[in-house]
């Protein structure tokens, strides 16, 4: 479904990505774990081009994305939902405009289709109320369920999760992980969560890659991460004990 | 030194960005979809936001013009060329760059701040990724709503300092409305009003692609933002004046008369 070779990127003299390699089975939820200002989320803006690697290839769906047309990744990209780590909620549009935004732009629905698809969607992420509210008016853990809902409005079969709770309280980030799972189980998406939060990791993921130096120094599943005797693992649960 | 050279490089830099960005807008302008909603609502927006500061500017301008005028024309005894002149200064010169001037400071900045915050929240990313093209969105938009919008203000900042200018004239001298009009239209032609209008579809132009430019491309968070706020103004008041003096020039080898 998707798959990352050999992909660098560096800042200056600052080696951000070195010659990463992984794949993402179809269906599945992939977390990448590592210590914040690792280059996560910059790995995850090269998947959408959002970000252009120095060196590397990225396949999304057989197609190398380096290769495509402008015209051909936007085709690609409105199979990609994108939750940002700043929520990134239009803020001169209301809720429901933000919604309808790529529903007007990339689907032939009528009004009337639009409005259901929106409430339906809300439903979903258990916001209907802020139908009409300003992203001004919501609060963290709300802002990040809307974008979520914008990021699954158009129905993608890849989900990105750029620190899904940061900034959130423990409460709110557990409902976060937990709307992950069930948005998984009711999409069958190919999910990849970046993030530095281990509750999200551990309770979201098929797979962890642990990103250290440019590199991945472990992949493994939950528990092999929990067996797992490296250091930086060790801190990274240590974090989850306290 | 370093800080000079610095300085150099950046604005370079900037004048290279801004060419290479607005022969994008060209590129971008005729390519369908045209969003004309969202022009409309931009529009819309503009003239609120400038519509009360215009009309107390352009008020104030034709006063204090006739008042200034009034005294050296009568010492002259040439009073009654009194709204000819105001006229002309106003239609020619001054309700032009000094709206354009107002426009720059009220719309650029506010055009830089707002896209600066988009850029630096990740909306712009967030559209983009989306597979709508944020550039066409927001920025073609948005020139199109300040090259429209800037010459219908003018024209209404102009007949506003034509109303200063009475206000002025009646103050010295007994003088009706409709003879005040018909002086005015006795002073002026075809060839004042065109390029004086004409130049403010060039100078709001300016003010929505300098603007743009820098929100589009602000970084470092919160002081990008400010930063490309307040360098829309510097930028876009400097190349009104530049372009300005061209037009000038321009206009008088076109109309020698």
């Amino acid at each position: 479904m998707l798959k990352i070779e050999n992909l660098h990127k560096r800042f200056g003299d600052l080696v951000v990505l070195d010659g990463v390699n992984f794949e993402v089975p179809e269906g599945t939820t992939t977390v990448i774990l590592g210590r914040s200002g690792i280059g996560k989320s910059v790995l995850l803006k090269c998947i959408v081009r959002l970000i252009e690697p120095d060196k590397g290839k990225i396949f999304i769906e057989g197609k190398n994305i380096f290769e495509l047309t402008l015209k051909e990744l936007n085709e690609l990209r409105k199979n990609i939902g994108f939750l940002f780590q700043s929520s990134a909620l239009y803020d001169s549009m209301t809720v429901k405009e933000n919604l309808a935004f790529p529903l007007l732009r990339h689907t032939g629905l009528t009004n009337k289709e639009i409005e259901e698809r929106i409430k339906e969607i809300l439903n979903l992420v258990g916001l209907a109320e802020a139908i009409s509210k300003m992203p001004s008016e919501l609060s963290g853990g709300m802002k990040k369920r809307i974008a979520l809902a914008r990021s699954l409005i158009l129905n993608p079969k890849i989900m990105l999760y750029d620190e899904p709770t940061t900034g959130l309280d423990p409460v709110t980030s557990k409902e976060i992980a937990k709307l992950i799972i069930e948005m998984q189980k009711k999409f069958k998406m190919t999910n990849i969560v970046v993030t530095h939060d281990m509750v999200v990791a551990l309770s979201t993921a098929d797979k962890i890659l642990l990103l250290e130096n440019g590199n991945f120094i472990f992949e493994g599943t939950p528990e092999q991460l929990l067996n797992s005797e490296l250091d930086i693992a060790k801190k990274f649960l240590s974090t989850k004990l306290d | 030194m370093m800080k000079l050279i610095d300085s150099i490089n950046n604005f370079f830099s900037v004048i290279g960005g801004l060419t290479s960005f607005t022969l994008r807008f060209f590129v971008e302008v005729f390519r369908p979809p045209y969003e004309i909603t969202e022009i409309r609502k931009h529009m819309d927006e503009l003239g609120v936001k400038t519509f009360s500061i215009v009309s107390i500017t352009g008020f104030i301008i034709g006063l204090v013009l006739g008042m200034q005028s009034q005294p050296v024309l009568a010492r002259f005894g040439a009073e009654m060329f009194l709204p000819g002149m105001i006229a002309l200064s106003v239609i020619r010169e001054l309700g032009p760059v000094l709206t354009a001037l107002i426009f720059a400071g009220r719309v650029g900045s506010g055009i830089g701040a707002e896209l600066g915050s988009m850029r630096v929240t990740e909306q712009i990313d967030a559209m983009e990724v989306s597979a709508v093209d944020p550039f066409r969105f927001l920025v073609v938009t948005r020139v199109i709503a300040t090259t429209l919008m800037l010459p219908l203000l003018t024209i209404y900042v102009d007949l506003i300092a034509l109303l200063g200018g009475y206000v002025a004239v009646i103050i010295t001298q007994n003088m009706t409305f409709s003879y005040y009009i018909q002086l005015v239209l006795d002073a002026v032609r075809f060839s004042d009003i065109i390029p004086g209008v004409s130049k403010t579809f060039v100078f709001g132009f300016v003010v929505g692609i300098v603007g743009s430019y820098l929100g589009f491309n602000a970084s470092k968070g919160t002081e990008g933002v400010g930063k490309a706020s307040t360098t829309s103004v510097v930028i876009s008041s400097l190349l009104i004046l530049l372009i300005d003096s061209v037009i000038v020039r321009l206009t008088l080898i076109i109309f020698p008369d």
